[in-house]
């Protein structure tokens, strides 16, 4: 397996999503230009902060408005030559519905023929900028309401950050929205969704090549060129992890912790292993699914052993490079580092991981002499600090209550590699805790009235699953990592009959005040391929909770 | 909308829990007597996980034949309560995460009623974490793994133990050690995980230190180099008695290496550790066993004078035909045998809950092969107590020594070791339980 194979499934198209509706020419601040077409009306503007948008009218227009929000674009330009995103420029343009990014137009075309308008916004700010997004949504809502006064109810979903800022938006106005859909969504804060990236690279850093900065960069231009060269490092030395794993050797830049690792026995796969347990790096990923061997001697050995690192490196690459680009940002809008460690304890972290991967992390010993390497009191594997008065300020980015008071959908993939199902899991708990209490109040009013009135349920949540197995294997043995990431991994990798499930979630609570349920839903489910909705589903938590 | 008649069944249950309470508003259907998942009233749907193929497949894979020849055996004769019992069969290989897949599968698509004899503590710790039969209600039967943990209700609210815990076998041997070898030099090899450290805490509790400790990783005997590596230690420390506690594999590979360096220790084997099919089926001559010592917590496979086993070999001639009889067809029917006996002490309307609540109730009391009672109570979930020891003749034929079952009982904890004075009750009649 070369290394650009395993780089190239760095989900670019998440995370810098395009966008393919086009907006007319004549667009200024605040009034929308409408090309006044009777079959589709399109138009476009800017809101008061900058941001592009674009609104699409059907002619049968149904007086429902669906407000898309798009994913994490990072806020800086790539150079060219690093693996996902080289060559990304930074961009604001306007996308009004999920797909449109990668040309896919279904969805949208769905929707507009059921009489659904679409409008969504390329937002002001790009980065992580769910305050000035969430302000940019509830200013388009209102442009939309005053160019087309039959607008009756608004919709919102979201992906990825897009998701974030769908919840953000229904918990401060949930007043403006019928309907919620936050797919493969971060949730909380930012800080829990960077945690696990930053510990990935926290570990990258402290085993395999310490001339990694990993954060704490400098203000404007001289920080810019840090994380850039972050970027180059940390795809080269995981590289070199890759050929490792075949080899066993660990990479030439690796710490002196790294290499009395090394001279212990211990395999570079399973150091990799490691550092994905305790990020909470999902062990099933695009191309291994931790489950399949080869035919022959590997059969067994395969998943047991070198599987679930070959997962963490195709996810972790993904983790990593996105703790470079968001904590950069993110330390430029707080004004510090906002990692940090110092008192993560890992070894609990690991603990069901450490059981369920003993084979492939060597075993307890080894287990124990890789935790005991990257303990506090190894000083040959320095914590980060964070700075106290910037993780102030990015505490006080807006965050999630996890309140739900309209209804609202969820989606995501249970091998996600950004946004881990146990973001959307913490909404469900945070539901099932508020669910609850409406009950006992419930109850209790009954208690009085005679009368019991049950709460109503207003979460769905969807999971996108991974097939039973999937891994590939050519003549030779050798995985295959050409073919299309499985379902259920990557990056809010959704096909479009998984997206028509959300679409068709949102239409019928339109139309009749409810989801789809029961066996409606158990058929649309079944139809679309790879979704669950077992109720009994937990998604493991984010390790920021652990 | 989903969970609409479960939520209204609920908040009936506890309208009905307050007593004081009207009636009139509160929805008809709540009081619908819900049907559980995997019964109807003529069938009961098993599943179980293990591996029937791969490295760890050998002797294990027959576990299942085992079990579904004494299901047929039952259904035969009328089942439980009129109900015949299908068992559902998924092979995980032994990879942890294929037992979270393989489990997912037989509870969301062929939607099981229980899980029974799942295979492994890494694979039931992994499907404990990521499945988590325990929040779901979901029964997980008599796990084939001995790891003291699975006995924790708390931590495992539906998971019940059949085997004795490792602990517990290896504060017997720590006494039977003791008893036995005094003053030799002790050696101990281990498998460095979850398995392996049980061990050292009940070696530690029974108070026996080893001048020889040789951990090895999982899989690491797969490695041809390795096993020599082992022995090397062990002969390097001089070690008169080696008590192996592994998988049958690395036995194979121990013995192998051992013999191959001419190193005749006396051999101890760990339950899991000393299963002859599988050890024989790695290449392992029958003469090599010869004077290789073992525990057990069932009769010998080849004792024909114990009427369980006399009865299980003949449902295995007549619904397992092909299969040779030896320990693993014996442990697979004995758990089959639980399980009807837990099934029919749930009664005719079963319910995960009541058979739940029956194995906590009534389970001390279960007629079963095991030679000590089994000790579930509403607080544990424990298995079978205790142990007896035996030696391989040169066919690999497992025989108590003395020719008597000398029984030892012990806790996970920190009681004592003692002599059994447990007299299993005589197996219902026909071998077919019936509350």
């Amino acid at each position: 397996m070369t290394k650009a194979r395993v780089l190239s499934m760095l989900s670019a198209t998440a995370l810098v999503s395009m966008m393919v509706v086009a907006l007319p020419t004549a667009a200024h601040a605040a009034d929308p230009a409408c090309d006044g077409k009777l079959t589709l009306n399109s138009c476009g503007g800017v809101t008061s902060d900058g941001a592009p948008y674009a609104i699409q009218v059907p002619g049968n227009f149904n007086g429902t408005v669906i407000l898309y929000s798009h994913g994490y674009r990072p806020n800086v330009p790539v150079p060219a030559g690093i693996p996902g995103y080289g060559g990304y420029k930074v961009t604001n343009t306007a996308e009004t519905a999920p797909g449109q990014s990668g040309g896919n137009m279904a969805i949208t075309q769905y929707l507009l023929s059921q009489g659904y308008a679409l409008t969504g916004s390329g937002f002001a700010r790009q980065g992580w900028n769910a305050d000035s997004a969430v302000a940019t949504d509830v200013e388009l809502i209102g442009i939309v309401k005053k160019q087309f006064p039959t607008t009756k109810k608004v919709m919102a979903w979201g992906q990825s950050l897009g998701g974030f800022i769908t919840q953000a938006l229904a918990e401060t106005h949930p007043d403006l929205l019928t309907a919620a859909a936050p797919m493969c969504m971060a949730a909380g804060t930012v800080e829990n969704e960077l945690t696990m990236a930053g510990d990935f690279l926290w570990g990258v850093k402290t085993l395999f090549d310490p001339s990694i900065q990993g954060g704490n960069y400098a203000a404007g231009a001289a920080g810019y060129a840090q994380a850039m060269g972050d970027l180059v490092k940390f795809f080269t030395v995981l590289g070199k992890v890759q050929a490792g794993i075949s080899s066993g050797a660990w990479p030439d830049t690796s710490s002196a912790t790294g290499q009395a690792l090394a001279k212990a026995g211990i395999p570079v796969r399973s150091a990799l292993l490691l550092i994905g347990l305790m990020s909470g790096i999902n062990t099933q990923s695009a191309h291994f699914d931790s489950i399949s061997g080869p035919a022959g001697a590997l059969k067994l050995a395969f998943p047991l052993a070198v599987s679930p690192a070959l997962a963490v490196l195709e996810n972790g690459a993904n983790a990593g490079a996105l703790a470079i680009l968001a904590i950069q940002d993110v330390e430029g809008q707080s004004g510090g580092a906002i990692f940090d460690n110092t008192k993560t304890d890992y070894a609990a972290r690991v603990a069901t991981g450490s059981v369920v991967f003993n084979v492939a992390l060597g075993g307890d010993e080894a287990i124990a002499g890789m935790l005991g390497a990257l303990s506090t009191a190894n000083p040959g594997a320095p914590r980060a600090t964070g700075n106290a008065a910037a993780m102030a300020k990015m505490r006080a980015l807006i965050q999630h209550t996890g309140k739900i008071s309209i209804p609202t959908v969820t989606m995501v993939g249970v091998a996600d590699p950004i946004t881990p199902a146990g973001a959307s899991q913490w909404l469900a708990d945070k539901y099932a805790a508020q669910f609850a209490a409406e009950k006992a109040a419930a109850m209790s009013a009954y208690k009085t009235t005679g009368a019991y009135v049950p709460p109503k349920k207003q979460l769905v949540s969807i999971w996108s699953t991974t097939p039973a197995s999937y891994t590939k294997f050519d003549a030779t043995a050798a995985p295959i990592t050409s073919t299309p990431a499985a379902p259920g991994t990557n990056h809010c990798n959704f096909t479009t009959a998984q997206f028509m499930v959300v679409a068709k979630e949102l239409v019928s609570v339109d139309k009749t005040g409810g989801f789809v349920a029961g066996s409606a839903l158990a058929t649309l489910v079944r139809k679309a391929g790879n979704l669950s909705v077992d109720p009994m589903y937990r998604a493991p938590a984010l390790k920021f909770y652990e | 909308m989903i969970g609409t008649n479960r939520r209204k069944l609920l908040v009936a249950s506890a309208v009905l829990v307050t007593g004081a309470l009207t009636l009139s508003a509160i929805p008809a259907q709540a009081f619908s007597v819900r049907n559980e998942v995997g019964v109807t009233s003529n069938s009961i749907k098993l599943g179980i996980t293990l591996p029937m193929t791969g490295a760890a497949s050998p002797g294990y894979n027959k576990i299942p034949g085992a079990m579904k020849a004494y299901f047929d055996y039952v259904n035969a004769n009328g089942g439980v309560n009129g109900r015949k019992i299908t068992l559902v069969v998924k092979d995980d290989a032994y990879t942890p995460t294929a037992s979270v897949q393989a489990t997912n599968e037989l509870i969301l698509q062929d939607k099981v009623f229980a899980m029974v004899g799942a295979l492994g503590t890494a694979n039931n710790k992994a499907v404990a974490a990521l499945v988590n039969p325990g929040r779901r209600g979901i029964p997980d039967l008599f796990v084939n793994t001995g790891f003291s943990g699975f006995a924790d209700k708390k931590a495992y609210p539906t998971t019940f133990s059949l085997f004795p815990s490792y602990i517990m076998e290896a504060k017997i041997m720590s006494m039977y050690i003791k008893e036995n070898f005094p003053g030799k030099k002790l050696g101990l090899l281990y498998q460095a995980d979850d398995f392996g450290r049980d061990a050292l805490a009940g070696f530690k509790t029974g108070g026996v230190t080893f001048d020889v400790t040789v951990p090895y990783a999982p899989l690491s005997q797969a490695t041809p180099t390795t096993p020599p590596t082992w022995i090397t230690k062990l002969q390097a420390g001089g070690a008169e008695v080696v008590v192996l506690f592994g998988v049958s594999s690395a036995t194979a590979a121990a013995l192998g290496a051992a013999y191959a360096m001419k190193y005749h220790p006396q051999w101890i084997l760990g339950s899991v550790g000393g299963d002859a099919t599988a050890i024989k089926l790695a290449g392992v001559p029958a003469p090599l066993f010869t004077g290789v010592q073992t525990a057990s917590f069932l009769p010998a496979p080849a004792d024909t004078t114990d009427e369980y086993v006399k009865l299980f070999q003949t449902i295995n001639t007549k619904y397992n035909p092909g299969a040779t009889f030896d320990n693993n067809i014996l442990a697979g029917m004995n758990t089959a045998f639980v399980t009807v006996q837990a099934i029919a002490a749930a009664g005719k309307n079963l319910t995960r809950k009541g058979l739940i609540t029956a194995i906590e109730t009534k389970g001390s009391t279960f007629a079963s092969a095991g030679l000590t009672p089994m000790a579930p109570t509403a607080t544990s979930h424990a298995g079978y107590n205790g142990y007896w020891f035996g030696t391989y003749d040169g066919t690999a034929t497992l025989k108590p020594n003395g020719g008597v079952y000398t029984v030892y009982t012990t806790d996970s904890g920190a009681g004592a070791v003692a002599k059994s004075t447990y007299k299993r009750p005589a197996m219902p009649v026909n071998g077919l339980p019936t509350n």
